[in-house]
């Protein structure tokens, strides 16, 4: 069994990348007066944010390795180093990035984690890398085990990983509209990422993908991006802080402090923790579901369009 | 990558971004152009209360609303908004306008740049409308 595997630590080595591409689109954007806005508060505060991702990763990645390690070391499967097994796993990880972004948007744990990622009111480059501090805590690790015990190397795994998190920072930006309707079709681009970054009604809960959107399209959580519906970016309620602290632990607190108030029961202090964002034990919020009945009740025309079908 | 490399790199990266954005001028705060500016900016953050009063600041970056849940103010986060109501709000007046502190974790703070005797009025006008 191959134990000693490395791979190169693809996302560290393209910051210098990251830093190119963000000035490119800056001055793209200054020069041509269109294609997306940046602000000097938001784009520090998503640039702060991705360096302590970075530093937790640093501090908190033994943890994650060490699980996948141990799995390592009990699975009797080992499908070696090839060519097509990296493909093959880097497909089979980006289906695992579908599904542990779809817990982030509908598992209040682990949209604690996530939610800063949507907290820009910006969508561009930097807003890429306006990343989570406290990842290991969702326990999301868990869902890339079944890789590990089909006989993936550990390295192969995060090194898939890595490229998936390196695809996705050029889809955040407005400066690319559409691209050719074949690769629009396949691929996750700018233009069904900003869906998934949209707070409007419509785009809620929608487009997951990592890398390939045909994910989405498979388990019905599609929402192209509809000429007619400039998408709003940001959260339900926007925050009235750049404090990165605050940024990175605001709904950590909220949920500590719905868990515990007086006179709940067991059952509702747990489903602060598991139910989506949004629910509450006397209905006194708004869940996606409800923002998007409401929206429908003001706007019965919407009814059965992108992004309303299942409540139709 | 070594940290002795990507440490810097990191460091130095937002800095200049950072300057090179206030430099560009892209750390103008908001400005409502009116107060249905205002007003679709708190319906923007809680679209069932509409607002049955608006008084825009003088500098036009902030608003005061009044709803039938009670005072909220509208305020620029950058170059947007953000809005909250004023339930829990301790309001201290300052040199510049107002300090409002709310028991919020994502909005612990809200500083309004205010003309004196806005900073004199505003305060009786949110508590008159809880």
């Amino acid at each position: 069994m191959t134990d000693q595997l490395t791979y190169p630590d693809v996302v560290n080595f393209a910051v210098p990348v990251f830093i190119a591409l963000i000035l490119i689109e800056l001055t793209w954007i200054v020069l041509k007066r269109r294609g997306g806005r940046y602000e000097t508060y938001d784009a520090l505060t998503s640039l702060v944010m991705g360096a302590g991702n970075v530093a937790s990763g640093i501090l908190l990645g033994f943890v994650a390795y060490g699980f996948f390690m141990a799995l390592w070391a009990i699975t009797p499967l080992d499908l070696g180093t090839s060519v097509w097994v990296v493909i093959l796993c880097f497909v089979l990880d980006d289906l695992r990035y579908y599904w542990v972004h779809r817990f982030g948007h509908r598992i209040r744990w682990v949209w604690a984690s996530h939610v800063n990622h949507h907290s820009s009111q910006h969508y561009n480059l930097t807003t890429a890398l306006r990343q989570t501090w406290t990842g290991t805590f969702t326990f999301m690790m868990l869902v890339r085990a079944p890789l590990i015990l089909l006989g993936f190397h550990p390295a192969m795994v995060l090194f898939c990983g890595g490229l998936n998190l390196i695809y996705q920072f050029w889809i955040h930006t407005e400066a690319i509209t559409r691209l050719p309707r074949w690769f629009e079709a396949l691929m996750n681009t700018p233009s069904h990422h900003r869906v998934h970054h949209g707070r409007n009604a419509r785009y809620l809960d929608a487009n997951y993908a990592g890398v390939f959107i045909i994910w989405d399209k498979m388990f019905g959580t599609f929402v192209p991006e509809q000429d007619s519906e400039k998408v709003d970016y940001g959260l339900v309620r926007n925050l009235g802080t750049f404090n990165p602290i605050r940024v990175a632990f605001h709904e950590w607190v909220g949920i500590f402090r719905d868990v515990i108030q007086p006179g709940l029961t067991w059952r509702d202090r747990l489903n602060y923790c598991i139910k989506p964002p949004g629910w509450s034990h006397d209905g006194s919020r708004d869940t996606s579901e409800t923002i998007k009945r409401k929206h429908l009740a003001n706007h019965p025309e919407d009814a059965n369009t992108p992004g309303f079908e299942t409540l139709g | 990558m070594p940290l002795s490399i990507l440490l810097p790199m990191v460091v130095l990266g937002i800095a200049g971004i950072a300057v090179l954005l206030h430099l560009l001028g892209l750390s103008k705060p908001a400005t409502f152009d009116d107060g249905s500016a205002a007003t679709r900016a708190w319906l923007r953050e809680f679209p069932d209360d509409t607002p049955t009063r608006v008084i825009l600041s003088h500098d036009r970056h902030a608003a005061l609303v009044e709803t039938s849940r009670g005072p909220g103010v509208v305020w620029p986060m950058g170059a947007d908004t953000t809005a909250r109501y004023l339930d829990g709000a301790r309001i201290t007046q300052t040199d510049t306008g107002l300090r409002i502190a709310l028991p919020d974790y994502t909005a612990p703070r809200i500083t309004l740049k205010l003309d004196p005797d806005e900073a004199r009025l505003w305060p009786g006008l949110m508590e008159a409308s809880r």
